[in-house]
Formats: C-alpha cells, structure tokens, sequence
C-alpha cells in the first residue's frame, strides 16, 4: 500500500539532487587544489542521472503504475584543462615555474549549487503537496 | 492515564460491536449468492491495519535511527518514513472514529 503517491520518486530524485550537491561541494572545496593523489591538479566532477523504473511492491505491477525516479547514472570527471599560472616559488611548480590550476570556476558551481538547490526543493514541495492531498482526502470523513 | 483508559474502554465497546456487524452482513452475502469478502470480518481487517500502521512506524524509526548514527546520510527518508507512518496513523484514527460515531448512532436509535 502506497499512501503517499509518488513518494518513491521523489525520495529518489532527493538522493539524487543530494548527491549532486555533495559532488559541488567536493568541487568548490578543491578548486584551488593543485596536487591530488595522482599528483596532479584536481579536475572537476560532474554528475548525470538517469531515469529508473521502480520496482513494483506488488507481484502484478499495480503498486506503482509504471514510475519511474531519478538515480546518479556516474560521476564524470571533466577533462578541460585547467588555467597555467605562473608561481615558481609553489611547491608543485614544474620546471617552467608554471602551476597547473584546477578547471575548476567558482562561478559555473555557485550556478550548479543554487540549480541543485532549487531542483530538490521543487521535490520536497512534491512530497509536501502529496502529503496535504492525503490530508485533505482524510478530511471527507468528518 | 485517563486518555488511555478511555481509549481502551473505546476498542472494548468497538470489540463488543462486531459481532452484530458480522450478523448483519453475513446472511444478506449469502443471500445474494456472493462470497465474504476475502479480508474476513471488521475485526480481522482492523487487526491488519493496526499491525500495518505499527510496522511503518517501526520502519520510519529504524531509518531515523540510522540516520542519526550516521549510517544512513539520507535526511528525507527519515522524514518521508514518518510522514507515511503519521498518514497511516490518521487514517486508521479516521476509521475508528467512523466506527465509534455509528455506534453512537445506533445507541441512540429508539427501540
């Protein structure tokens, strides 16, 4: 029994836009890191989704009339190069004095992050909104 | 205590009213040449949902304790768990309270 309808995919696409979140709070966290556990700058991480059709509660398919929620498909690396500056008293100058910084803009993932941020409350306004529908159905009875 | 014991004194009345329910609605089925319903009488199916909405509490507080130690870093489904459990929670109140409200009913029906 499904009380709350949709709630499955909304639940989903929450994990999703949280995973989505946590992957730009990884990138502005390392934008200015210029050595990783390759030893070389960091790259920027990018996530994509794709769609998942539930799985039925019910042997004959009619727990959930054919849904389908959001899952984190992979978490991409971008492979843009990153900006050369020149520092040569850095640590991890090359023989040019020239540090390699990360492809990391601090403008594109304030953009990302604020998207992400919007796109998982539009769902929890989803769950909200189907939580108040069953509430107001209760309601008939009095 | 004594919410309880007037919740309790409630489901005993409720309890004492199924009988006349199953007396009612079983001849008039059989007359009708139809089966009982497969979900058995009121108080089977009253039974189920009780148990029902006792399970999705207990799964809404497992999740939540999982998230608060830690295991589970996803809030919403904590949050999602419990606001199924409280549905489920009213809509059983909801059928109690439909169930009690005719039995009023019928107490105040001149004999």
């Amino acid at each position: 029994m499904d009380l709350l309808s949709g709630i499955s995919a909304t639940s989903g696409a929450l994990n999703a836009q949280r995973t989505r979140l946590d992957v730009i709070a990884q990138n502005i966290a390392n934008a200015r890191t210029t050595r990783g556990p390759d030893g070389r700058a960091y790259q920027r991480r990018v996530v994509s989704f794709e769609s998942e059709l539930l799985r039925s509660s019910s042997p004959d398919g009619r727990g959930n009339s054919g849904l389908s929620t959001v899952r984190v498909a992979g978490i991409g690396t971008d492979t843009s190069p990153g900006q050369r500056i020149s520092d040569p008293g850095h640590p991890d100058a090359d023989a040019q004095g020239m540090v390699t910084l990360p492809n990391v803009n601090l403008a594109f993932e304030m953009v990302d992050l604020i998207t992400a941020s919007r796109a998982y409350e539009a769902n929890l306004s989803v769950a909200k909104n189907s939580r108040q529908m069953a509430m107001k159905t209760l309601e008939i009875g009095r | 205590m004594l919410p309880v014991s007037a919740a309790s004194s409630l489901a005993a009345r409720s309890l004492q009213f199924q009988p006349e329910v199953e007396r009612v609605r079983s001849p008039a089925l059989e007359k009708a040449g139809g089966t009982p319903a497969p979900g058995g009488d009121f108080g089977s199916v009253f039974e189920r949902m009780v148990n029902d909405v006792e399970t999705r509490q207990a799964d809404a507080s497992e999740v939540t304790r999982s998230v608060l130690l830690g295991e589970n870093p996803n809030l919403h489904q904590s949050v999602l768990a419990m606001q199924e459990a409280s549905l489920s929670f009213s809509l059983m109140v909801e059928v109690r309270n439909k169930v009690v409200e005719s039995y009023q009913e019928l107490m105040r029906m001149p004999v």
